[in-house]
């Protein structure tokens, strides 16, 4: 299945678990149908069984005849003990049904979801309300609906006997009810708002909960000692939003409980109703006591029930519209394709008068940036943090599409090539590069994910052996086969230096012609950077590579060095050049130098 | 501690408790009247009166009950919510009390993230006995009394319903929780693919990879094998289930057959056969309710109890002394230190003394010890061996409330904490708090309080979550020294917080520093070598070991570890 972007409403609560699991959504539904029957079953059963009780306490009728009716109770009692546990299993196969096909779709939409959404705080935030367990979001949406549709069929059934046996009853019964649960149902959308607004303010206590505990901060906390003064704030706050829920609780269980008072009103408006047929014995005794049973029985339901299942039909229709707007988010055609087969060749790269801002923002990251590039020759992206340089590599890798003025590879729009060829054309390993909790192998053989099962281990080794990881990896429990991370029950943790080393692996096993170091050493120390550039360097022999960092001593082996600021290129050059330029470049160089002399 | 906290109301709940209890039997013995007052008024056509009277009496109860079901429930709720309130203060201060080296304790670590759960659990715990003995205990109570008096033979049927009931549950509880744990390893792997392919972290560069596909087989084939794994487990335990409810129910119809034979019998009334008949089902019920979802959520939760109660006792600084002056300065005699857990000392064998108005430059690469010497010195680590002397005072006997007093710092990861830009800086100092001495902290840390990054001045919130706005790292850089300078101090420490920043910065900071600590005691960690020029003396450390102590001009002439790190620095930088 896959998730459509259109509007999706109460209706979908159904349709959704019956396209992901169909058996199961429709078996689930069969017996939640039948449990709202059964009571009704009940009542006409146990009513039998208690008239002939009397007529056999009265003389009237044998005694062998009772045994029917008793039979008939006690088969209704075994069927829904059975389907209890049978009615756990189909719930359990839904689930497992709604993982599989609807998590599964949510995944799908995820990742062609285009990459401006999962930088954007709003967006991002509506990903992961939507996505967090959406199977099970759904299944209790669904039984949510199916219980009460029970509930319905289970007063409908009782008001049905009411109706046959004696109608008017029925009519008083119904007009009192009607507008009482109206009322109820009202004020239950008043809850749900109201605890929507103490979320903020839970947030806020236990944030500073954390401050209090978390092992981050436990240096700084001890050192300034402020646990008492933010542990006081700390109450305060707790205590402001516990007092507020207070109030909401007191009104959700005022509400309740109303329910639960108005429905034995009502119950005992139906016995008083009941008397007189049952005097004049138009009612069987039997009936009126089963009846009158089942009327106090749905008073504990109903005050539960009722307050509960209006309080999540509001949860379910916020849940829906995050769907709605999830399903409409813009997709990238990027998401799910591989690179290229063959590496296509790269000759130049240019940026003609680029201007950017992030989606959302106001400020323009790069403005009028331009420069060029050409095959073969090493260049580095040099300036302060915050000065786009970062944002450059996400322009060319084509993750954000809305800027102005041209980027031009091999003299041809970026916009004009399929992300499949982007893909093959280049490989960034980002200051954050990810860790993947896999074997060794499979971490590096993603470098060129078209042939990641055809790997020879020598090929891996080499690589392995290129970025000085050879000896760490040969000391691990399988080799090159052992599962890094806590994931797999035999994973083995590494050093963040040797996952560093393991990313700039799987840059090499690349075969993109462009390669871009974004500062992924940002940690290693100013000289295990440069040493580990400068080895890089030498291993992209023939590549065209891009080197970014803030700190100069590792970019001084580029042929052609850019200083970026305030979105622009301000200088550029050999280093040579830049330092008899006597501009910004040579100013911080200098900085550095200073130290040294 | 929950009756210290409030005991009046813990005693209403109580109290509430029973009379709830009460009135559920209650509620049956009131339906029985009526169906007796009924049946008897239809075979002898009179007694209206009484069937009026008892029918008023069924709906004051049932409505008594009603309201007493929700005033008991809202106030357990109320004070579930409540005690948190109480418990979480006495853990952060607990918290605070710990040992700072637990925290790197992987064990240990444990007990501290789960104690806030355990203490909640605990409420739980305390909670569910507080009911079962004030609500559940006189309900029984009252069906027995009531059985009993009816025909004592069916005090028999409590104990068909409570014993299948209870052994179903404990059988399921076990088998599920066992099963539960092998399926768990299976779910983290299928949520970890999801997050490769989704998460923030992964985003980027499994899409840039083109390694969607690859994930995905990878996450489906992790999901069958769950899935597999997941429905064997319920399958079994459900069927189990159903076998043990078999019981149950041959429990149910003995009960039935011994109401039926009664009422063949005469021996109790057709009421009483209804009432009875329509409670056992709510019997049932509340039985399953006590066992399944109390006393098997309790097992379950057993655990964080545990952590909680551990927590509790992990040792706190215990000494005693104050220091009063720092003018000894800080010596270090023979100090090993290794961390919790660890075969290897972290740091070994450092002698050390460094004296009041001294500034100190600690160099060295990267694992070799740095940040330990210095947690050492601040007197946050205490030495495993040998001693560590704090202003003449061992910091062991120093008191929690003195030791760091006059010792401030700024750590490699400071913190960015979502407060206000006042309460970032005043953090470091919140006893004190000075307009006058916030500006001039600012002021020394550069900290520009433009409008533009800063709307509402020092009340700027520094979170976008909670409505603020958000810093570059150089900006929050600014703040952390501020933080740092805001504490009246004696020592500063200056631990590698310029990793973030480019050169031009670095260089700005490493100065100040050295300007703002002329007449302080300071020691700065820094892999830069060129800026530990500034220091009077320079400490080497190389695995956990001081291997050289001198000026800048001493140490490189010695030609030992600290010129050949210098001289490869430099390289990069002469042109």
């Amino acid at each position: 299945m896959q998730i459509e972007a259109r509007r999706y409403g109460f209706a979908d609560l159904i349709r959704l678990p019956l396209q992901a699991a169909p058996a199961a959504a429709v078996l689930v539904g069969l017996n939640a149908v039948l449990a709202g029957i059964v009571p009704t079953i009940q009542v006409l059963v146990t009513a039998d069984f208690i008239d002939t009780a009397l007529g056999i306490l009265q003389g009237s009728l044998e005694r062998s005849q009772i045994y029917s009716s008793l039979f008939a109770i006690i088969l209704l009692i075994a069927y829904s003990w059975v389907t209890g546990a049978l009615a756990n299993l189909t719930n359990v196969k839904l689930n497992l049904g709604l993982e599989k096909n609807y998590q599964t779709a949510v995944m799908d939409k995820r990742a062609r979801l285009q990459y401006q959404h999962i930088e954007n705080p709003e967006t991002w935030d509506l990903i992961q309300r939507v996505t967090s367990q959406p199977e099970a979001q759904l299944a209790s949406g669904y039984n949510l609906l199916i219980s009460l549709t029970a509930g319905i069929l289970r007063i409908g059934g009782i008001l049905g006997i009411l109706i046959a046996e004696v109608w008017w009853a029925a009519l008083v019964i119904l007009s009192f009810s009607i507008p009482l649960f109206a009322l109820a149902v009202k004020s239950g959308r008043a809850s749900y708002q109201a605890s929507k607004e103490t979320a903020k303010l839970r947030r806020k206590s236990n944030y500073l909960a954390t401050i209090l505990t978390s092992r981050e901060t436990v240096d700084e906390r001890t050192l300034f000692g402020y646990s008492d003064y933010i542990n006081e704030l700390w109450h305060e706050r707790y205590e402001t939003a516990r007092k507020i829920e207070h109030q909401v609780q007191k009104k959700w269980f005022i509400r309740t409980k109303a329910g639960g008072v108005i429905t034995a009103l009502i119950s005992v408006l139906i016995v008083l109703v009941l008397l007189n047929p049952v005097f004049t014995g138009s009612l069987s005794v039997g009936l009126f006591m089963s009846l009158v049973g089942a009327a106090f029985n749905l008073v504990q339901m109903m005050s539960w029930g009722l307050s509960r299942s209006v309080d999540q039909l509001a949860r379910y229709r916020e849940y829906l519209k995050d769907l709605t707007e999830f399903a409409g988010l813009d997709e990238s055609e990027s998401g799910q394709v591989m690179p290229a087969g063959t590496a296509p060749q790269f000759r130049t790269l240019e940026f003609r008068n680029v201007s950017f801002k992030y989606p959302g923002t106001e400020k323009y990251v790069l403005r009028n940036l331009s420069f060029r590039m050409e095959a073969g020759r090493h260049y580095a992206f040099v300036g302060v943090n915050g000065s786009g340089k970062t944002t450059i590599t996400k322009l060319i890798a084509g993750l954000y599409e809305n800027f102005t003025g041209e980027i031009l590879l091999n003299g041809r729009s970026i916009r004009s090539y399929h992300p499949s060829e982007l893909k093959a054309m280049l490989s960034i390993v980002y200051q954050d590069f990810a860790k993947y909790y896999i074997s060794v192998k499979d971490n590096i053989a993603l470098g060129a994910v078209n042939r990641i099962n055809r790997y020879e281990d020598w090929e891996i080794t080499q690589a392995l052996n290129q970025v000085g990881l050879a000896a760490a990896v040969n000391k691990l429990p399988q080799g090159i086969n052992t599962p890094l991370g806590k994931i797999k029950p035999d994973g083995q943790d590494i050093s963040g230096g040797e996952w560093q080393r393991i990313a700039m692996a799987r840059a090499i096993i690349n075969p993109a012609p462009l390669r871009i170091l974004d500062e992924p050493t940002a940690a290693l120390d100013p000289i295990s950077e440069s040493e580990l550039y400068q080895e890089f360097e030498r291993i992209s022999c023939g590549k065209t590579t891009i080197f970014i960092s803030h700190r100069l001593g590792s970019t001084k082996l580029a042929d052609e060095i850019f200083v970026i600021g305030s979105g622009r290129v301000l200088e550029q050059g050999t280093h040579q050049e830049l330092m008899a330029l006597n501009g910004i470049y040579a100013q911080m160089y200098e900085s550095q130098r200073s130290w040294y002399s | 501690m929950v009756l210290a906290s409030c005991p009046l109301y813990f005693i209403a709940v109580c109290v509430i408790g029973v009379i709830h209890g009460f009135s559920w039997g209650l509620n049956t013995y009131a339906t029985q009247l009526f169906f007796d007052s009924v049946a008897s008024a239809v075979s002898t056509k009179s007694g209206l009166t009484m069937v009026y009277i008892s029918l008023a009496v069924l709906g004051t109860v049932t409505i008594g009950s009603q309201v007493l079901n929700g005033v008991h429930n809202f106030m357990v709720n109320s004070l579930s919510n409540r005690m948190p309130g109480h418990l979480g203060k006495y853990i952060h201060q607990k918290a605070a009390r710990v040992e700072p080296v637990l925290y790197e304790s992987p064990d240990l670590l444990d007990d501290i993230n789960k104690a806030q759960q355990g203490a909640i659990n605990s409420l739980v715990l305390l909670v569910v006995i507080v009911s079962l003995f004030t609500f559940y205990l006189p309900y029984f109570a009252f069906m027995a009394w009531y059985l009993y008096r009816l025909k004592p033979v069916l005090v028999i049927s409590l104990v068909f319903i409570f014993i299948p009931v209870m052994i179903t549950q404990l059988i399921r509880g076990a088998v599920h929780a066992r099963l539960e744990d092998e399926s768990a390893p299976l779910r983290r792997e299928v949520d970890y693919y999801l997050r490769c392919i989704c998460d923030r972290e992964y985003f980027k560069e499994t899409r840039l990879l083109g390694a969607y596909r690859f994930f995905k087989e990878l996450y489906l084939t992790a999901l069958k094998a769950m899935h597999q794994k997941k429905w064997t487990v319920e399958l079994k335990t459900n069927l189990l289930e159903l076998g043990m409810k078999m019981l149950t129910l041959a429990g149910y119809f003995g009960v039935l057959y011994l109401l039926f034979a009664a009422l063949m019998n005469g021996e109790i009334s057709i009421g009483s056969f209804a009432a009875v008949f329509a409670s056992i089902e709510l019997m049932f019920n509340i039985m399953e309710e006590i066992i399944s979802s109390h006393i098997g959520r309790l097992t379950q939760n057993l655990g964080t109890v545990r952590n909680f109660i551990r927590f509790l006792d992990l040792p706190e600084r215990s000494g005693s002394m104050e220091r009063v002056s720092f003018t000894d300065g800080i010596k270090f005699t023979n100090v090993c230190f290794s961390y919790p857990g660890a075969e290897k000392n972290a740091v070994e064998q450092i002698n050390l003394t460094i004296k009041p108005g001294e500034t100190i430059a600690i160099v060295g690469e990267n694992g070799a010890g740095k940040s330990t010497l210095v947690k050492l010195l601040m007197g946050l680590y205490l030495p495993t061996e040998g001693t560590v002397e704090i202003g003449g005072v061992d910091s062991r006997e120093l008191s929690l409330n003195s030791v760091y007093q006059g010792i401030t710092g700024v750590f490699q990861k400071y913190q960015r904490y979502q407060l206000t830009l006042k309460e970032n800086v005043e953090i470091s100092d919140l006893k004190a708090q000075d307009q006058a001495r916030l500006s001039a902290a600012a002021a020394k840390a550069d900290l520009e309080l433009c409008p533009e990054t800063f709307p509402q001045g020092f009340e700027t919130m520094l979170s976008r979550e909670f409505d603020g706005v958000d810093l570059s790292g150089g900006q929050w850089q600014r703040v952390a020294l501020a933080r740092g300078f805001y504490r009246v101090h004696d020592l500063i420490v200056l631990d590698e917080p310029t990793a973030a920043i480019d050169p031009l910065e670095e260089t700005r900071i490493y100065e100040k520093f050295a300007e703002l600590s002329q007449d302080k005691t300071a020691v700065i960690v820094t892999h830069r070598l060129g800026s530990a020029k500034i220091a009077d003396r320079i400490v080497v450390m190389d695995q956990g070991r001081i291997v050289e102590v001198g000026t800048h001009e001493q140490l490189i002439q010695e030609r030992g570890k600290y010129a050949q790190m210098y001289q490869a620095q430099a390289q990069w930088y002469v042109s």
